[in-house]
């Protein structure tokens, strides 16, 4: 996507590498477009810093600013060198209006978070921790588009990312994944888990949740 | 439905009452423009399978959230008086809206209301709500990079501290690791670890590593409090617990026999289910606390796959069993609450009520305790 060149004068703002551009817990009010370089997105979990996400040109982020004065729930660190367009909430509705392309890449981008909060809703909602950890696996699959459910399904999570996705103890998430690759439902991998049967995990998921509403 | 006409490269449909337009779990890169007549969407809450009806008037969009996620429809949609949609492909829709801003920030208005609502949802059932205090949060983020060395980021966090909060808590503290770092002395104070990222390992190291986690170490090695509902794995975790050539040795532990229950149960082969569950409960010797809780778990399944198929004596009976032989186990509420659902479908109401209520009284903070309290005012409205 192409922003118009005047925009920069405007709105740009450079870092150098390891700059942090926002940090978390820190109040937010704008929201940022990046016209060059990379942008770590990381997060403070238990004490060691996860990296959530990597931008880069063409790429929004810290939009949920658009919304609310909220706390920030990450930090966005330079990679590289970085050029962004920097936007206040206050000018929102006028920038939009003078960039009707941003508005719809900004419409693309809520209509996923929503999707990926329900779905994560639909995790934390069932009561049993071990459908809890197949449904993350469920969840991850889905995201590929050729997912072919007759064959073997690589994911590349960790135990971690599944803790977080469940909203559960690492520890406990360790238990249930031992448990799954003792039974050879699952094989685990330092970086990724492979699910040898995604639809057997689907099935169960989907009929606990159907008498979760009996 | 008629056959699509063409107004201006984009086609347009007549659909008759009753028919549909697309059903939930559908995929398609669609939306939908309602001409006229009269559509609804249905959909279900995902907090309690409650049924969402939404009417679509003329003029407005249906289906745009799901195709431009990219993800499977959430709703159905009906079509109620006779209608005209105009279908765009996502193209048509972009050329649509770039001339016409207003509809995407009222449409941006209405997801953001979306996302926070689900956000909130999120929060509670995570029970984050209101818990965390952003600006120690924020103290701690400067803390944390200081530690790891990293003093850039670190005196941008501190920095960001003092504008926000001049005169509190940590205002001190913030201002002289500012000067530590300014002057040099937080270098020689604090031996830098930076922070490395764990490397791809070998396959005959990469399942020890995958119980290693990094992160290993800062949980408590035994959670007190498990999930009560249905943790029936537990599991002999007591440290490195990878063991695959213990794992060959014994096929049918009774952990895999009651995976392979619960499998047969989710595609509604409740004979073979209970023959299954029933072997478990056959076994002589269990050998750990992780076998034991599966044990315990074949009672309530046998209990639940009775239920499922209308054999309610003999789930009552199952259940019960449950209760005296393991009275302290977590899974008495839920057990509890089968029992107030079995009474309720037998229309034993009385019984059905004083189930419900010791589910309350034992949980009543939890799902499911919300769950009795919601049914058990169901039937006192009778």
């Amino acid at each position: 996507m192409l922003l118009d060149e005047k925009l920069f004068d405007k709105f740009g703002v450079e870092y150098e590498p390891n700059d942090i551009i926002f940090c978390e817990f820190e109040p937010g009010n704008d929201f940022y477009f990046i016209q060059s370089g990379r942008v770590e997105i990381v997060k403070i979990i238990n004490n060691r810093e996860k990296t959530l996400d990597i931008l880069g040109p063409g790429d929004v982020f810290g939009e949920m600013a658009i919304l609310e004065e909220e706390p920030r729930s990450a930090s966005a660190i330079a990679i590289e060198h970085v050029k962004l367009l920097r936007f206040r909430r206050e000018n929102f509705d006028a920038l939009l209006q003078g960039n009707p392309q941003l508005a719809y890449k900004l419409l693309v981008i809520f209509s996923k978070r929503i999707y990926d909060a329900k779905r994560r809703l639909m995790i934390l909602l069932l009561d049993d921790p071990q459908l809890k950890v197949m449904d993350v696996m469920n969840m991850l699959a889905e995201q590929d588009p050729h997912l072919d459910v007759a064959e073997p399904v690589t994911l590349r999570v960790t135990v971690q990312e599944i803790a977080n996705w469940a909203g559960m103890q690492i520890n406990d998430v360790q238990k249930i994944l031992t448990h799954l690759n003792k039974l050879g439902k699952i094989e685990l991998f330092n970086d990724r888990v492979v699910v040898r049967n995604i639809r057997d995990f689907q099935r169960l998921v989907n009929s606990r949740r159907k008498s979760m509403y009996a | 439905m008629s056959n699509g006409s063409s107004i201006q490269g984009i086609t347009t449909r007549t659909y008759k009452p009753g028919s549909i337009v697309y059903f939930e779990n559908d995929k398609s890169e669609n939306i939908y423009i309602l001409k006229s007549g009269l559509i609804i969407l249905t959909s279900q809450k995902l907090e309690t399978g409650e049924e969402v009806k939404e009417e679509v008037r003329p003029g407005e969009f249906f289906g745009v959230k799901s195709a431009l996620g990219r993800y499977p429809r959430e709703e159905t949609a009906q079509v109620i008086k006779e209608s005209v949609v105009l279908v765009l492909t996502l193209a048509d829709f972009e050329r649509l809206i770039l001339k016409n801003v207003n509809v995407v920030l009222k449409m941006l208005r209405i997801f953001s209301n979306q996302l926070r609502r689900i956000g909130r949802a999120v929060r509670e059932v995570l029970g984050e709500t209101s818990t965390i205090n952003p600006e120690e949060e924020l103290f701690k983020i400067g803390e944390y990079y200081y530690r790891a060395g990293r003093f850039n980021q670190a005196r941008y966090a501190y920095n960001k501290y003092l504008d926000y909060y001049p005169n509190a808590k940590y205002s001190d503290l913030a201002t002289k690791r500012i000067r530590e770092i300014d002057s040099g002395q937080a270098e020689s104070n604090i031996a830098p670890q930076p922070v490395k990222r764990q490397e791809v390992k070998t396959s005959t190291e990469e399942l020890k590593d995958f119980t290693l986690d990094e992160d290993m170490d800062t949980v408590p090695a035994k959670e007190s409090v498990v999930d009560e509902m249905d943790d029936f794995l537990g599991d002999d975790v007591s440290g490195s617990n990878f063991d695959i050539a213990d794992e060959s040795s014994k096929e049918q532990d009774i952990s895999s026999m009651f995976y392979d229950a619960m499998s047969l149960y989710s595609q509604s082969e409740y004979e073979s289910a209970l023959q299954l569950y029933k072997k478990i409960l056959n076994q002589k010797s269990l050998k750990n606390d992780a076998e034991n809780k599966v044990y315990q778990k074949a009672h309530f399944e046998i209990g639940r796959t009775y239920f499922k198929m209308g054999q309610y004596n003999e789930a009552i009976e199952a259940f019960s069993l449950l209760i005296k032989k393991f009275p302290q186990s977590d899974l008495i509420v839920n057990t509890l609450y089968h029992l107030a659902m079995i009474y309720e479908v037998k229309k034993q109401f009385d019984k059905a009520k004083s189930y419900y209520q010791k589910v309350i009284s034992l949980a009543a903070r939890e799902e499911i305790g919300k769950q009795a309290s919601r049914r058990l005012k169901n039937l006192e409205s009778r």
